[in-house]
């Protein structure tokens, strides 16, 4: 028979400004995994998988995977190695695990994430973000830090398609309400649209809440083996049916699309995704986009197939990505309310579509049997999508 | 060692953390690059074997993984598709307002668009349309140790484009 990947279980840490080291804050993502799943010992996970990407640059760190692993009293005897895909490396991790469990190679994965990003000086903070991009050819434009790129995606999103401001704000004030009541969030706030339109300008026309905040934090999730799951959980198990990975380009120079707005990448990503799931995005009950910009989920919503190129800020303006609507988005309050510790990110989105499939997430979409994460990453070079089902495929 | 008003070589970097290329020829195959904008040319690598013209320029070649490429120019004006003015928040080691445009190189051009900084520009200045023009300047430079233990001085430009109307 087949050997088929399920998500099991999953924590994280508080995330935000944090008054601890990248190592603390794993620990206490994965304390709080392994509480998810009281049967499970430290010393039957025979894979580990960390995701972070900067842990060299802030914590002057490389090989962190043994690091942790000692640190989690983990002895992994399949795998032990460290994932950097910048924003995606979670989702990649967890499509690696995947790969590994259903080969026969592990059994038990704990896949975990996380990055320090405040150093003593913040100014420190800033600098080091200009290494996320390719680095001889767009940093030296100082494209590293990421508003100026999106601000000119939205300024091209509005321009091709009449997307307005107001369409933009309300993607930050719905995902800010549901993360309004995520205790693990870094930012607990009820946001009004009458807030977000009168925020303080970043990038024109980016204001404060079209971004999402620098921030501290760690993830974990376990992936077993179909059988070693059932004798270890009574809840439904949530299947791993496929994903897909794509990066057509590095520089931006070489962007993939026929203008900014236009996310060729993306849309190969999502063809090959949902082909090794089964399954086509008329049939994702819940997914967990990537809103690094309010801008970003507006074009993810059409180029994920969720609604028609160009329409994607009315169908967020007109509540079909809250709960009730045609496919309820980043219930957790997603990147712009969470936050983003890079590697940690696609982590943090895995737990909430497994506890969606499960029926126990904070704001429940009924009957939720097919969920979907997405990541973008770097200058937007790269596209991962991760499809869970209460079904295998 | 400290350079004054150059904050990333204020002893708070080694050269290996900032965001400008090591050019020298000790540590990069496509210094030619950099000794071309010296020379006021904006250039590629163009396939002896294919043709292919490959922006950045490469070692070998993407498309047929020949290693027989050779120097090509690239158009020096271009003009603006779109453009964002960050004026707060602009990160250490660039100034405000850092003007960015995404650029239409033009029919003619093996590559069709580039997304550069725009300087010598003031905010307000720049419209979708506006024609830009190449513009190369130097950057911190930064010591090499070479054989024997000895120091060499590696000067360093880079590119950005300007306005063509001042």
């Amino acid at each position: 028979m087949a050997r088929r990947a399920c998500i099991i279980a999953g924590g994280m840490c508080k995330w935000g400004v944090r008054e601890a080291s990248l190592v603390d804050m794993v620990q206490e993502a994965a304390k709080e995994c392994l509480e998810d799943i009281p049967g499970l010992k430290p010393k039957d996970i025979d894979g580990f998988l960390f995701a972070s990407s900067y842990a060299g640059r802030c914590s002057f760190q490389v090989n962190t995977a043994p690091v942790m692993a000692e640190r989690l009293g983990l002895k992994p005897t399949s795998i032990c190695a460290r994932v950097d895909v910048l924003c995606a490396g979670g989702s990649t991790g967890i499509l690696l695990a995947k790969g590994l469990v259903e080969s026969g190679m592990a059994d038990i994965v704990m896949v975990a994430g996380g990055e320090k990003l405040y150093t003593p000086q913040k100014w420190e903070v800033f600098y080091s973000e200009l290494a996320s991009i390719d680095h001889d050819w767009d940093a030296p434009h100082g494209l590293g830090l990421p508003p100026p790129f999106f601000a000119l995606i939205a300024k091209e999103h509005m321009k091709h398609y009449g997307t307005t401001k107001e369409q933009m704000a309300w993607v930050s004030v719905t995902n800010y309400n549901y993360g309004s009541e995520n205790p693990k969030a870094q930012f607990q706030k009820k946001l009004t649209l009458e807030e977000a339109l009168g925020a303080p300008p970043v990038v024109p026309p980016l204001t404060l809440y079209d971004c999402c905040p620098i921030t501290d934090g760690a993830a974990a999730v376990i992936i077993a083996e179909e059988s070693r799951a059932k004798d270890l959980t009574d809840r439904p198990l949530v299947y791993i049916r496929g994903g897909a990975q794509a990066s057509l380009h590095s520089v931006s120079a070489n962007w993939p699309g026929e203008h900014l707005a236009d996310w060729a990448h993306l849309r190969v990503a999502a063809k090959r995704a949902y082909e090794s799931a089964g399954v086509g995005p008329e049939d994702i009950d819940v997914a967990q986009t990537h809103d690094c910009f309010s801008i970003s989920q507006i074009i993810e919503v059409e180029e994920l197939g969720f609604c028609k190129k160009g329409e994607g800020g009315s169908f967020i303006e007109s509540g079909q990505t809250r709960i009730g609507g045609k496919i309820p988005l980043n219930t957790d309050g997603g990147l712009l309310s969470c936050g983003h510790p890079f590697g940690a990110t696609g982590i943090r989105q895995a737990i909430e579509i497994m506890r969606q499939l499960q029926g126990r997430a904070r704001f429940q979409v009924e009957g939720a049997e097919i969920g979907l994460t997405h990541n973008l990453s770097g200058l937007n070079v790269e596209h991962t999508i991760v499809i869970y089902g209460r079904e295998p495929k | 060692m400290a350079i004054l008003g150059i904050p990333i070589l204020e002893d708070k970097y080694p050269v290996t953390m900032d965001m400008w290329p090591l050019e020298a020829k000790e540590f990069n195959r496509v210094h030619q690059f950099y000794e071309n904008l010296k020379a006021g040319k904006f250039t590629t690598t163009r396939c002896r074997t294919c043709g292919h013209v490959a922006y950045p320029p490469r070692v070998i070649c993407p498309e047929c993984y020949s290693d027989e490429l050779e120097w090509v120019e690239l158009p020096k004006r271009g003009r603006v598709i779109n453009f964002t003015e960050e004026v707060r928040g602009v990160p250490l080691g660039f100034e405000s307002p850092l003007i960015h445009a995404w650029i239409d190189l033009g029919e003619g051009s093996p590559i069709k668009r580039i997304l550069s900084r725009v300087i010598n520009c003031p905010v307000g200045k720049l419209k979708e349309g506006s024609e830009v023009q190449l513009v190369v300047f130097e950057v911190p430079s930064h010591p090499i140790e070479v054989k024997g233990g000895e120091m060499r001085w590696a000067e360093r430009v880079f590119f950005a484009f300007e306005p063509v109307e001042k």
